[in-house]
């Protein structure tokens, strides 16, 4: 008396499948789950037990053995109830019980009802590519909803599942999930010409980008509204997306437009770069993966926090190291930060004075220098508005400088990546003209470039020779490239 | 450092013991006006008896007054401080003619001669006031004056920066002992002020700590020691009026540059303006009314307009102003920046004021 029923386990946001052995044989009364469960799985066998019973199921007397396997992945959480509870009804019966050529992920309630988990996209894509038929609560079957080649179902009890399984009364399989609201658009800026500019600089060549200025100058709507700046996502990365949202239990996003996240500076370190106690749950590097992870008030964050991130950003994956395995998410983000110039804000302000004591500025910029600054392509500076231009005419809309952004990274791709990622040889290999490198030749000499800078001003000229269309790289371009990194 | 031709300061002091007893006196470390008060009423030697007779009041300077004077030779000399004594050679020129003008100076480097002008202003400065401030210093370098101001933070320390810049010579009176770092981030500052031919001095012996109640007397050796005194920014408390006055007092001519009605950082200037002090504008302006007091200047100096006009300009207000595409004034400066024509400071431009050209 033995039945397998098919389901999955996350390791870091990668789907894995679990086979679920149920093995039934005479002898005292026994209940035990073996394969390295942890505490909410051994519990399985009460909420299985008695879901059972209120389902008008049978519990089997006798010996019952569940094995997890592959054993040496660590299973966690209550998500195996339900392919337990369908690999015990088909072990004891198996002319009339259920199939098991299922994927099956859901937790039991006392009463039979099925509860929500994490993990129904995975699922979802695990039963795609062994191509079976995918049992899972109502809620986690909405996010595997419209998933294309995938035949997802939502059952709200045990019973419904075992009829599912069978067949018998297949219910309706869900459809899309709703989408969350846009971003802002750009038309909302007024003004900020140059702040404006230097977004969509950083959104053709995926530099990372750091605003600084006095509060209220709009330097967070500004970076809210660079997702909107940027190409759509294709499928493949949209489906990675769908796994770094759901593993981390969150709805999966179905619009195009990359993602956005902005983490608070009190916000701990695994809950930004992934971690956690127990098994290992994706951070906000990993929900930002293929989008946008956005800093506001980085001269807030504790210098730890400021740290971790650079492996992320550098490497575009999080390794989360545990004793006895290691846990890769991805994190292929582009980075926008936000910092007053010191505590108060109006450092260097034309007009108000700063009233910070000029050590609290020191510790305020020592926290932000060195190799984390050496990270921003593009670091602006942002200053008030006049009133008389925030009535004025809405700028330019978001969808036409996507479609300047698009055809950038278009010539960016034929040269085989984006600018800020590019190796050093493709930089050096492009039509510099001479007055080009005589403008970078006396920005190094006038003390104003390190060599990691003068490289970087160079990816960043190329992304602006790119946004205009044009094959040589002028001192125009440098120029412009100059004026966008302010110390 | 002692200047070549300079009497040790060894020999000196046993030459005339008198020297021995003002030094003693000084490395008491009163307020100034205590020492002059002292000095006045009982003379060099009869003032180190009082300050050491005066256990019960301040037993540090007690201490310190009677350690002889020979004791401290070794202990300058590793400094490489000289000490000046008024009325002696090295003593800034005009400083010693003044009353209550320091007994003794502890100086590092050598008091720069020539036609003096002081440029003092606020600590909490806005940016506008540290350009001009840099500015002003930069064209009183490249006149062949010399600067005379606090190496405070804020208008001070932009005024030396701009002589620096222009590879002038200038002075900085402390409030505290030569040997002590303050304010820390000046110290560069104070390094490329000496390597140039300037000197860092003050009144206090080495090893005395920045106490608050010892700066308002050092401004007095920042006003008499120069033959104009101008304000760049002022709150209406603050040293930087305490030297406007002081100056006064002296006869020194004070000029202060006019701000916005209603702005703290410009109230003092403003008011001073009122008062009677004499209006400057750009760095131009403030050369040629000082040629009325200090005499003409060889080196024609450009006024601003004449390189860059448009005064803290952003990349914004250009693009507007012109007409042009933001990439288009973006590289503009950057290149203008680049070629030293303008100096950035946040997101405004500023034309690099006083370089001749």
């Amino acid at each position: 008396m033995f039945a397998r029923v098919t389901s999955v386990a996350l390791v870091g946001v990668d789907p894995r499948p679990v086979q679920v052995e149920v093995h039934v044989t005479n002898g005292r009364s026994v209940f035990a789950i073996v394969g390295l469960p942890d505490t909410a799985v051994r519990e399985a066998k009460e909420r299985v037990r008695a879901a059972f019973g209120s389902s008008g199921l049978r519990f089997p007397a006798g010996r019952v053995v569940v094995n997890l396997s592959p054993a040496d992945l660590p299973k966690a959480g209550s998500a195996y109830d339900l392919p337990i509870a369908l690999g015990l009804a088909a072990a004891i019966d198996r002319r009339h019980g259920p199939t098991t050529d299922v994927v099956a992920l859901g937790e039991l309630g006392l009463d039979g009802t099925l509860r929500p988990v994490r993990g129904g996209f995975g699922a979802a894509l695990v039963g795609r590519r062994l191509g079976r038929r995918v049992l899972l609560p109502m809620e986690a079957a909405a996010e595997a909803g419209g998933l294309e080649g995938a035949e997802v179902f939502g059952t709200p009890t045990l019973r419904a599942a075992l009829d599912a399984a069978n067949g018998w009364q297949v219910p309706e399989p869900p459809g899309a999930p709703d989408d969350l609201p846009q971003g802002p658009d750009l038309a909302e800026v007024r003004g900020q010409l140059a702040a404006r500019r230097a977004l969509e600089v950083a959104g053709a060549g995926g530099h990372h980008i750091l605003m600084s200025g006095p509060p209220g100058v709009g330097k967070t709507l500004l970076a809210r509204c660079l997702p909107s700046l940027l190409p759509p996502l294709p499928s493949l990365e949209l489906l990675e997306v769908a796994l770094a949202w759901t593993a981390a239990g969150l709805p999966r996003l179905c619009r195009l437009d990359p993602p956005f996240r902005s983490p608070h500076h009190s916000a701990t370190l695994p809950a930004l770069i992934g971690g956690g106690s127990g098994v290992p749950v994706p951070g906000e590097v990993t929900l930002a993966h293929r989008g946008v992870l956005f800093l506001d008030e980085l001269g807030e964050f504790p210098t730890p926090l400021l740290d971790a991130l650079r492996q992320p950003i550098e490497d575009g994956r999080v390794v989360v190291a545990r004793k006895g395995s290691t846990v890769t998410f991805p994190s292929e983000i582009q980075l926008v930060a936000a910092t007053n110039p010191c505590p108060c804000g109006f450092h260097d302000d034309g007009e108000v004075p700063c009233v910070c004591a000029s050590r609290a500025i020191d510790r305020y910029r020592a926290r932000l220098s060195g190799p984390l600054l050496d990270r921003f392509d593009i670091r602006i500076r942002m200053n008030r508005v006049d009133h008389r231009l925030l009535s004025g005419p809405p700028g330019e809309p978001s969808g036409t400088i996507r479609t300047r952004v698009v055809a950038a990274r278009k010539r960016q791709m034929a040269r085989g990546g984006v600018n800020a990622k590019l190796e050093r040889g493709a930089i050096d290999a492009l039509d510099w003209t001479d007055s080009a490198v005589r403008l970078l030749d006396a920005a190094a000499e006038s003390n104003r470039l390190s060599p990691r800078g003068w490289d970087r001003v160079r990816r960043v000229a190329v992304t602006i020779a790119d946004l205009g269309e044009s094959a040589v790289i002028t001192d125009g371009h440098v120029g412009e490239a100059l004026a966008y990194r302010v110390q | 450092m002692t200047i070549s031709g300079d009497t040790p300061l060894e020999d000196r002091l046993a030459d005339d013991e008198v020297l021995g007893w003002r030094l003693q006196l000084a490395y008491a470390g009163l307020h100034p006006d205590a020492t002059a008060v002292l000095l006045d009423a009982h003379g060099p030697e009869g003032a180190v008896a009082r300050v050491r007779a005066a256990r019960s009041g301040n037993t540090r300077a007690a201490e310190a007054a009677a350690i002889p004077a020979v004791a401290r030779v070794e202990e300058l000399a590793e400094l490489g401080v000289a000490v000046r004594f008024r009325g002696g050679p090295g003593y800034p020129p005009h400083l010693g003619e003044l009353p209550g003008a320091p007994d003794v100076l502890f100086v590092l480097g050598l008091w720069p001669t020539g036609p003096t002008v002081a440029v003092v202003g606020t600590r909490r400065c806005t940016a506008y006031g540290r350009n001009l401030a840099a500015a002003y210093g930069h064209t009183i370098a490249d006149a062949g004056w010399v600067l005379v101001s606090g190496l405070a933070r804020g208008i001070d320390g932009a005024a030396h920066r701009g002589t620096v810049a222009a590879s002038g010579k200038g002075a900085a009176v402390l409030g505290c002992g030569l040997d002590v770092a303050y304010p820390r981030e000046h110290a560069s500052l104070r390094d490329e002020l000496l390597a140039l031919g300037g000197a860092v001095v003050s009144e206090y012996p080495p090893g005395t700590p920045p106490e608050a109640w010892r700066f308002p007397p050092r401004n007095r050796i920042i006003s008499g020691s120069a033959q104009a005194v101008v304000v760049v920014e002022a709150a209406v408390r603050g040293g930087a009026l305490i030297t406007a006055s002081l100056a006064l007092e002296q006869g020194v001519p004070v000029f202060a540059t006019p701000g916005d009605v209603g702005k703290p950082a410009a109230a003092g200037c403003n008011l001073l303006i009122r008062d009677g002090a004499h209006p400057v504008l750009d760095p131009a302006d403030l050369i040629a009314e000082l040629e009325l007091i200090l005499g003409p200047v060889a080196r024609r100096v450009a006024g601003p307009a004449d390189q860059f006009p448009w005064e803290g300009i952003t990349i914004d207000d250009l693009a507007r102003s012109q007409g042009t595409s933001v990439a288009d004034a973006a590289a503009t400066l950057a290149r203008a920046e680049t070629a030293g024509a303008v100096a950035r400071n946040g997101d405004r431009y500023y034309p690099t004021l006083g370089k001749s050209r």
